[in-house]
C-alpha cells in the first residue's frame, strides 16, 4: 500500500478518495434513475415513474457536495498535474451526471401522460435503445470509479449505436403518425423520450471524454464517430 | 435460494467471526494456527498474518471487501466469476449505498438490488462492518464485508414465461390463420381438385414447418434467458468450436450453393464458455450469411486472439450487405429485414436475438459491420477467464 506518488499530506489523499466515492455514489443514483425511467416507459411501471424524480434532490445535494469539496481542494491544496485534471474533470462530470438525472426524471414523468394500451405502436426499438444507453452509462461510470481510459474509449466509440437508434426511432415514429392521426399524441411523447435518451447517451460520452482527459492528459479527437443524422431521416421518411 | 444465502452468511460470518475470535482469543495455539504470528516477550509481532484477501479467496461464495467510503478493496474469485465487471454497479447501487451509509457496528444488514445491464440480475447483498481496532486478521482499515447471493432466477423465470406466451401467441397466429384458411378451402371449394390439393398441401407443410421452427427457436431463447445470469466457467477450445461449426453447416452449404472457409488460429485459444451455445451463435450467424447473402456467397469463419484478451470469432460474407438503418435493430426479437417487399420465409426473426443473449451471458460483445454491396462482417468477442 505504498506506491509512488502517495501524497505526503494524508488528509489530502483522503479528500481525493472521498471525492471519488461521492462521484461513484452519484453515478449509482443516476444509473438507477435511468433504469427506473426506462421501466416506467417500457413496462408502464408507475412506481418507477414516481421513484425516478424522487431521487433528484439527492443528486442535486451530491452535486453541491462534490463542487464544494472540489473547490476546497483547489483552494487549499493547489493540486498539480493529474490531480488537478481529475478535480477539474470531477466538477464537469457532476454537471453531466446531474443533467442525465434530469433527463431520466423527465422521461419518467412523461411516461404517465400517454397510454399505448390500444394502439399498435411497438416499444421494442425504444427498449433496445434504452438498454444500449444504460450499458454506455454503466461503462462511463465504471470509467470514473476506476479511472480507466480504456473503458472511456469504449463508451466514446459506441455512442454511434445510440445515434443510429435515435434515427431509426425517429423514422418509425413519423411513420406511425402518418398512418393514423390518433397516434400523434403518444408518438410525440415517445419522440421526446427518444431524444432524451439520446441526450443521456451524449452526456455519457462527455463523461467518457473527461475521464480520458483526466487520466491520460490527452484529448480525444474533436470529431466523434456519429450515427445517422436525424435531419436525413426526416427527409427520407417525409418524401417517401 | 435461501439456502445459498444462508450458506453464504454462515460461511462468511463463521470464518470471519472465527478469525476475529482467534485473534482476540487468549489461546496461543489457535492464534498461531491462523496467523503464524510470533509472540515474543509478550509482544505480538504480526509476522505474516493470513491476509484477508487470501481468506476470502477460500470461501466459495461471492464476497467483496469494501472500505468505509465504499471503494472496492478486494473481490474474491467466486464474485469475479459470477459477476464479472458488474460488481462495480452492484456496489454503487443506491440500495447498497444506503446500507453502507448507516451500517452500525456488528450488525448484519441485507438488501435486495436489481440491475438491468448487461444482463438483468437480482442480487441479495448482506453487509457486516468491522473496525481496524478489532484487529481482525491483518486488515489495516475500517471496512465492510459484503456477501452476495444471486436471486435472479426466481425473479426472471416469471417474466420469461409471460414473454414466451405473448410472443408465441402473437407470432403463431399468422401461420395458423393461413393453415385454417387452407383447410377450409380443401374441405369446400377444392374438395374435388387434386391438382389444387397438392399445391395447397405443399404450402401448408411449409407453414407447419415454419411454426415448428418458431417454437424451437422460442424455446431455445427462453432457455438461454434462464441461464443468462450464470457466467460459464468451463474452459473450451476455439478450434473445437470452429470444427464443429464446419461439420454442422456442410449440408446447408451444399444445398444453398454457398461456401464456408474456416481460418483457425495457429495456436488454439481457450476461454470460459458454454460450448454448445457458442456453436449455436456461430451457426446462426453463418445461417444468416447464407440466407441473406444471395446465391454463391462466400463465407469466412475465423477465430483470432483479441488484443484485449479473449477470442474474437468473425463471420464475414461477400453478399448483399445490410442498409445502415436496419443494423441497430437487428438483435430485436422478431425484427426482420424486408428485402424489396419480400420477407425471407425461413427467418424467424430470433436468430440474432439468441446470439445477443448468449453473448451477454458470456460478458462478450457483438459487432455488426455492413454496407449495401460490400458484404457483412459479424464479430463476437468473448472475454478471457477472470
Amino acid at each position: 500500500m505504498a506506491p509512488e506518488g502517495v501524497h505526503t499530506v494524508k488528509s489530502y489523499e483522503q479528500e481525493l478518495s472521498r471525492l471519488r466515492a461521492m462521484m461513484t455514489r452519484m453515478g449509482g443514483i443516476v444509473e438507477s434513475q435511468v433504469a427506473q425511467a426506462i421501466a416506467a416507459v417500457t413496462a408502464q411501471d408507475e412506481d418507477a415513474a414516481r421513484a425516478a424524480p424522487g431521487q433528484d434532490p439527492q443528486v442535486d445535494a451530491l452535486e453541491r457536495d462534490v463542487e464544494g469539496l472540489a473547490i476546497r481542494l483547489l483552494a487549499l491544496r493547489s493540486p498539480m498535474a493529474s490531480d488537478l485534471r481529475e478535480i477539474v474533470a470531477a466538477l464537469k462530470i457532476t454537471g453531466d451526471l446531474e443533467r442525465i438525472g434530469d433527463y431520466a426524471s423527465s422521461i419518467a414523468r412523461r411516461s404517465t401522460r400517454f397510454d399505448l394500451a390500444d394502439s399498435r405502436i411497438s416499444l421494442s426499438g425504444l427498449t433496445a435503445m434504452g438498454r444500449l444507453v444504460q450499458e454506455n452509462l454503466r461503462r462511463a461510470i465504471d470509467a470514473i470509479s476506476q479511472q480507466d481510459p480504456e473503458r472511456a474509449l469504449e463508451v466514446w466509440q459506441s455512442d454511434q449505436g445510440v445515434d443510429e437508434y435515435y434515427t431509426a426511432m425517429f423514422r418509425a415514429l413519423v411513420t406511425y403518425m402518418m398512418e393514423d392521426p390518433r397516434n400523434i399524441g403518444p408518438c410525440t411523447h415517445l419522440l421526446f423520450i427518444a431524444k432524451n435518451l439520446e441526450r443521456i447517451g451524449d452526456h455519457a460520452t462527455n463523461i467518457a471524454e473527461r475521464v480520458y482527459y483526466a487520466v491520460t492528459g490527452e484529448n480525444l479527437p474533436a470529431y466523434r464517430p456519429r450515427g445517422g443524422l436525424a435531419s436525413d431521416a426526416a427527409e427520407t421518411s417525409v418524401t417517401r | 435460494m435461501h439456502t445459498l444465502l444462508d450458506i453464504a452468511l454462515v460461511a462468511g460470518s463463521f470464518v470471519i467471526g472465527w478469525a476475529v475470535r482467534a485473534w482476540r482469543g487468549q489461546k496461543g495455539h489457535e492464534k498461531k494456527f491462523l496467523t503464524t504470528s510470533l509472540v515474543e516477550d509478550g509482544r505480538t509481532v504480526a509476522a505474516s498474518p493470513m491476509l484477508p484477501s487470501a481468506l476470502v479467496e477460500l470461501i466459495p461464495v461471492p464476497i467483496v471487501l469494501l472500505d468505509m467510503e465504499g471503494h472496492l478493496r478486494h473481490v474474491n474469485r467466486t464474485a469475479k466469476g459470477l459477476f464479472g465487471d458488474s460488481i462495480n454497479a452492484v456496489v454503487r447501487h443506491p440500495a447498497a449505498q444506503a446500507v453502507l451509509a448507516g451500517l452500525p457496528r456488528e450488525m448484519i444488514e441485507t438488501t435486495l438490488l436489481e440491475l438491468d445491464v448487461p444482463v438483468r440480475r437480482v442480487v441479495r447483498a448482506s453487509f457486516r462492518r468491522w473496525e481496524k481496532s478489532m484487529r481482525a486478521v491483518g486488515w489495516d482499515f475500517d471496512g465492510v464485508v459484503m456477501v452476495l447471493a444471486d436471486h435472479t432466477e426466481a425473479a426472471v423465470v416469471d417474466r420469461i414465461r409471460t414473454d414466451f406466451v405473448a410472443h408465441a401467441s402473437h407470432e403463431l397466429r399468422t401461420p395458423l390463420a393461413s393453415l385454417t384458411g387452407f383447410i377450409e378451402t380443401l374441405q369446400g371449394p377444392a374438395a374435388n381438385d387434386p391438382a389444387a390439393q397438392q399445391q395447397f398441401l405443399a404450402i401448408m407443410a411449409g407453414q407447419a414447418a415454419r411454426m415448428q421452427r418458431l417454437i424451437d427457436r422460442l424455446l431455445y431463447l427462453s432457455r438461454v434467458q434462464r441461464l443468462e445470469h450464470t457466467r460459464p466457467q468451463q474452459m473450451v477450445s476455439a478450434g473445437d468450436i470452429t470444427d464443429r461449426v464446419l461439420e454442422e453447416t456442410c449440408v446447408m452449404m451444399r444445398n444453398a450453393d454457398a461456401s464456408l472457409t474456416v481460418e483457425a488460429p495457429e495456436d488454439d485459444i481457450f476461454f470460459p464458455a458454454d460450448e454448445d451455445q457458442i456453436v449455436q451463435v456461430l451457426l446462426n450467424l453463418t445461417e444468416n450469411a447464407v440466407k441473406y447473402g444471395g446465391s454463391g456467397v462466400a463465407i469466412t469463419l475465423s477465430a483470432q486472439p483479441s488484443k484485449r484478451g479473449g477470442v474474437v470469432f468473425a463471420v464475414v460474407d461477400d453478399g448483399e450487405g445490410i442498409e445502415p438503418d436496419h443494423i441497430p435493430r437487428l438483435t430485436e426479437r422478431f425484427y426482420r429485414v424486408e428485402k424489396r417487399g419480400k420477407v425471407s420465409p425461413e427467418g424467424t426473426g430470433l436468430g440474432l436475438s439468441i446470439v445477443k443473449h448468449v453473448v451477454d451471458r458470456h460478458g462478450g460483445r457483438l459487432t455488426i459491420d455492413s454496407a449495401p454491396g460490400r458484404g457483412t462482417r459479424c464479430s463476437v468477442w468473448f472475454p478471457p477467464a477472470a
